[in-house]
């Protein structure tokens, strides 16, 4: 075993056939299924369906966390596997800085949005209390507070592959060095969202999913949450860690095809899998057993077969779904898949398929029926999501000597070889150095009904931003506005140059903190308003957050690795680390990275009531102290997209990142901030005393503007000179995607085209030159990220 | 049938907002999806949808919307002999 490589030392689980990896695993010893009725809420055109609901009471067994069902399904499983890897207290000696959190969800807190909505179109009244837990990113909060993680902190949101994103996103960084323990997994609570979402697609079967059987006819959905501890190897060993199973290799593609409806022959799936074996240095014979995503949808197994035979030719080793035991729990299953495939390797027995009876000849695959006790050494397990994300991951017996070779190298840094935004100032760096000039963009109306017919909020709104030049209508009546503007700014960054690109080198991480706010909204209110009547498809694959970087992928043919971070204010520094992790691994020559956020009504009007904004919000002033501390900074919307690569002769580069890096903090504390920065930027041989400008969040709020100016000063001290402090936020609007516009602030400042007393505090020429700029984000959740642009 | 087939025609160009497209354009007789109109597996679950909120037609499986929507004029059919 090499040092780095990522051991299991934890699992944790709770789903519909029990909670607990005891109970689960007696209920696949038994072969028993835990499909049954939907209680958790009423769903009159769904009432007679089959679910995977957790039967037990999630509240109580949360304790005092606080959080959506999906963030509590969350904690409950992380409980479990801290306890079984003996962290039951915390981390315990391992140093908070080094542990992280890593989270796959899709369904977030929408179970409590709905009841909101529902309060509100139905009975006209204004509860708004659940919407504070709607964000995916509540579980990975939740859980690095728990634990104090200080390292890497984010969500990942790939739909049905999230949880398997996750553990990948949580072995990268243990194999770059970035952590030693990730607590790493993902959950999801049922929601009548994805049931008349999956049911809208044709998508359900009423009688429970009967994976690779002839009468196929859909899945079934589920709930639940699954969490492993993933250690470095050498770090587990010398804390004396009891190792459960390894972590041999990973791998992920995205089919690049189409929305929802996986590409046929399983090319997506197939390079998947070979990424995963590829990485983990073995050849097909080297698997014993295949845990198949086998959801039952006709198209799901019939391509996962396809890919199967194709990998594994005339040897194909024997396959199962457990998809009936708990039904398809989306962002979960991945994890939940991972927890039974360690305790297959424990216990040296494969779990079976319930629901299969009848072989289809047309598929000539014949799962596992029934629990068995078999050798195995080797497990792949796959997830496929909405958008063709598809994930391969191989777990390895725990005494198993092979060692694998870490071929990460840290990058000294990557070309920016064009970005592209959709904001109220504007798309390009001549429109936006422009907007920066005169003060800011003009702000306009949004209606906000929900608070009264004539309410409406000052917002720095994106307005008309070009969708019809760029994206050719037949498409364009498909996209939701956030996917479009997501799109626009994509076509606008990529520009790939003479050479033929191979669309597997092509990584897109595109993070967004909210997703298609107003499509989601648009279907939650068609389903409450007609009763769950005709509800509308295409509105429900426009709220699957991932398909900001899938549809992208499919529009430029990138069939890289495809991302869709959800973290706050740090969605965009997220994206750029997964998007940077390709690059430094050779896995990808190019990425896009980026981040988009919608302004919505919803929003505006539940920021509105808590007392954050005003209709008349005031504009941003950056370090001047207009605002209140209850106040917040007038929203806006917008997205950016960068795409890094090669530095190649033909194609000059705008600027270089470099120093990219995701992190956390339990309290604001300026002093170790500054420290976290320098040594950031010094890992990557960059001196402190280098950097011209540190590029903030400042906002014009009291607290956060002398927050950033306080690690502004100690950067300072750090570098021996003065570093001058400066905000972005006055040209877009405060919004979760706006570090990615400043970003794209950041390569103006170090090219010279936007001059830097638009930003600085004191107005400061810098008469050195502006040609390096740290870009710090600082999320009021305590997640953080930065990077460093140099001309 | 031909007057529902001519309806049908109205409802897919304004339900999918087919910029520039008339029901002159569209052959009752040609499979809907997947042919000239750039219509695809999404559009024929909003046409699903459309289906039940103005018929009252409600469609669960996708092999009887893979059989209704063989052309414009199946569909006419099928809608006739299930509308309520």
């Amino acid at each position: 075993m090499s040092r780095r490589n990522p051991v299991i030392t934890g699992s944790g689980i709770i789903c519909a056939a029990g909670c607990g990896v005891a109970a689960v695993w007696e209920s696949v010893r038994a072969n028993r299924s835990g499909l049954g009725p939907l209680t958790l809420f009423s769903s009159p055109r769904y009432a007679n369906h089959l679910v995977g609901q957790v039967r037990d009471n999630v509240d109580a067994l949360a304790g005092n966390a606080r959080g959506s069902r999906s963030d509590k399904l969350c904690w409950i499983a992380a409980r479990e596997a801290l306890a079984a890897a003996g962290l039951e207290s915390g981390p315990g000696k391992i140093n908070p800085a080094r542990a992280g959190v890593m989270i796959g969800a899709t369904v977030g807190g929408m179970l409590g949005t709905e009841q909101f909505l529902a309060a509100l179109l139905r009975e006209k009244k204004h509860r708004f209390g659940p919407l504070r837990f709607h964000e995916c990113a509540g579980a990975a909060d939740l859980c690095a507070r728990k634990i104090g993680a200080l390292g890497p902190v984010a969500t990942l949101s790939t739909a049905c592959s999230a949880g398997a994103m996750a553990i990948l996103a949580a072995a990268e960084l243990i194999e770059q060095g970035e952590a030693d323990l990730m607590l790493a997994g993902a959950g999801d609570s049922l929601s009548r969202l994805t049931l008349n979402g999956f049911g809208s697609l044709l998508l359900l079967d009423p009688n429970g999913c009967r994976p690779f059987d002839a009468r196929r006819a859909g899945l079934s959905l589920g709930e639940g949450a699954a969490m492993l501890v993933i250690e470095a190897g050498e770090t587990a060993l010398a804390r004396g860690a009891n190792i459960l199973a390894r972590l041999a290799g990973w791998g992920a593609s995205c089919d690049a095809f189409h929305a929802t409806a996986p590409q046929a022959e399983g090319r997506g799936a197939l390079a998947a899998m070979q990424h995963a074996l590829e990485h983990g240095r073995l050849q097909p014979g080297d698997i014993d057993f295949v845990s198949a995503h086998g959801t039952a949808t006709p198209d799901n197994d019939a391509m996962e077969t396809r890919a199967l035979k194709q990998l594994f030719g005339g040897r194909l080793p024997p396959v199962a779904s457990v998809k009936r035991f708990f039904g398809h729990t989306l962002a979960a299953s991945g994890a939940i898949k991972a927890v039974l495939a360690v305790q297959s390797l424990r216990e040296q027995a494969v779990p079976g398929t319930p629901g299969f009876e009848v072989a289809d000849a047309g598929l000539g695959l014949e799962p596992v029926k029934e629990f068995r006790e078999q050798p195995v050494s080797r497990i792949l397990s796959n997830s496929f999501g909405f958008g063709g994300n598809n994930v391969a991951l191989v777990f390895e017996r725990a005494d198993s000597d092979r060692t694998c070779s870490v071929n990460f190298s840290r990058s000294k840094g990557f070309a920016i070889l064009g970005i592209g935004a959709v904001s109220a100032a504007g798309g390009s760096l001549a429109e936006i150095a422009a907007a920066f000039r005169n003060g800011g963009p003009a702000a306009s109306a949004f209606p906000v009904p929900a608070i009264s017919p004539t309410a409406q909020a000052k917002v720095y709104a994106c307005g008309e931003f070009g969708a019809d030049q760029f994206i050719a209508p037949a498409r364009r009546r498909k996209l939701s506005r956030l996917q479009q503007m997501a799109l626009v700014a994509a076509r606008k960054s990529f520009s790939p140059g003479p050479a033929a690109i191979a669309p597997e080198k092509i990584c897109v991480a595109i993070g967004t903190g909210l997703g298609s706010l107003n499509d989601t909204a648009a279907f939650v209110e068609n389903m409450i308003l007609k009763d769950e009547r005709a509800p509308r498809p295409s509105l429900f694959t426009s709220s699957v957050h991932n398909s900001l970087a899938s549809q992208i992928a499919i529009e430029l043919n990138c069939s890289g690795l495809n991302s869709t971070p959800i973290q706050h204010e740090i969605s965009f520094e997220t994206s750029l680390w997964q998007a940077a992790t390709e690059l430094a691994s050779g896995r990808a020559e190019f990425a896009l990275a980026g981040a988009a956020d919608e302004l919505n009504q919803y929003q505006l009007a539940a920021g509105m009531r808590w007392g954050w904004w005003r209709e008349s919000s005031p504009e941003i002033r950056p370090f001047a102290g207009a605002l209140k501390n209850r106040e917040r900074p007038r929203p806006g919307e917008g997205g950016a997209v960068v795409t890094l690569g090669p530095a190649e002769k033909t194609v000059p580069p705008l600027a270089f990142v470099s120093a990219i890096r995701i992190g956390r903090s339990e309290q604001q504390n300026a002093g170790s901030e500054a420290r976290w920065i320098a040594q950031t930027l010094e890992r990557d041989s960059i001196s402190v005393a280098n950097v011209d400008l540190l590029l903030t969040g400042a906002n014009g709020l009291t607290e956060p503007d002398n927050f950033y100016r306080a690690v502004a000063e100690g950067l300072s001290r750090l570098a021996g000179r003065g570093i001058a402090c400066g905000a972005y936020k006055h040209a877009c609007g405060e919004h979760h995607s706006a570090s990615a516009f400043g970003f794209l602030t950041a390569v103006g400042l170090a090219r010279g085209e936007i001059a830097p007393e638009h930003c600085t505090m004191d107005k400061t020429t810098l008469p050195g030159g502006c040609r390096t700029v740290a870009l710090f984000t600082f999320s009021p959740a305590g997640t953080k990220g930065m990077c460093c642009v140099r001309a | 049938m031909d007057s529902l087939i001519e309806e049908l025609k109205t409802k897919i160009i304004a339900g999918f907002n087919l910029e520039g497209v008339t029901p002159a354009d569209i052959n009752p007789d040609e499979p809907i999806f997947g042919t000239g109109l750039e219509l695809d597996s999404i559009d024929a679950l909003e046409l699903v949808a459309i289906l039940e909120q103005d018929y009252r037609i409600v469609i669960l499986e996708r092999s009887v919307a893979d059989k209704a929507f063989a052309s414009l004029r199946a569909l006419a059919e099928f809608v006739a002999a299930n509308r309520s």
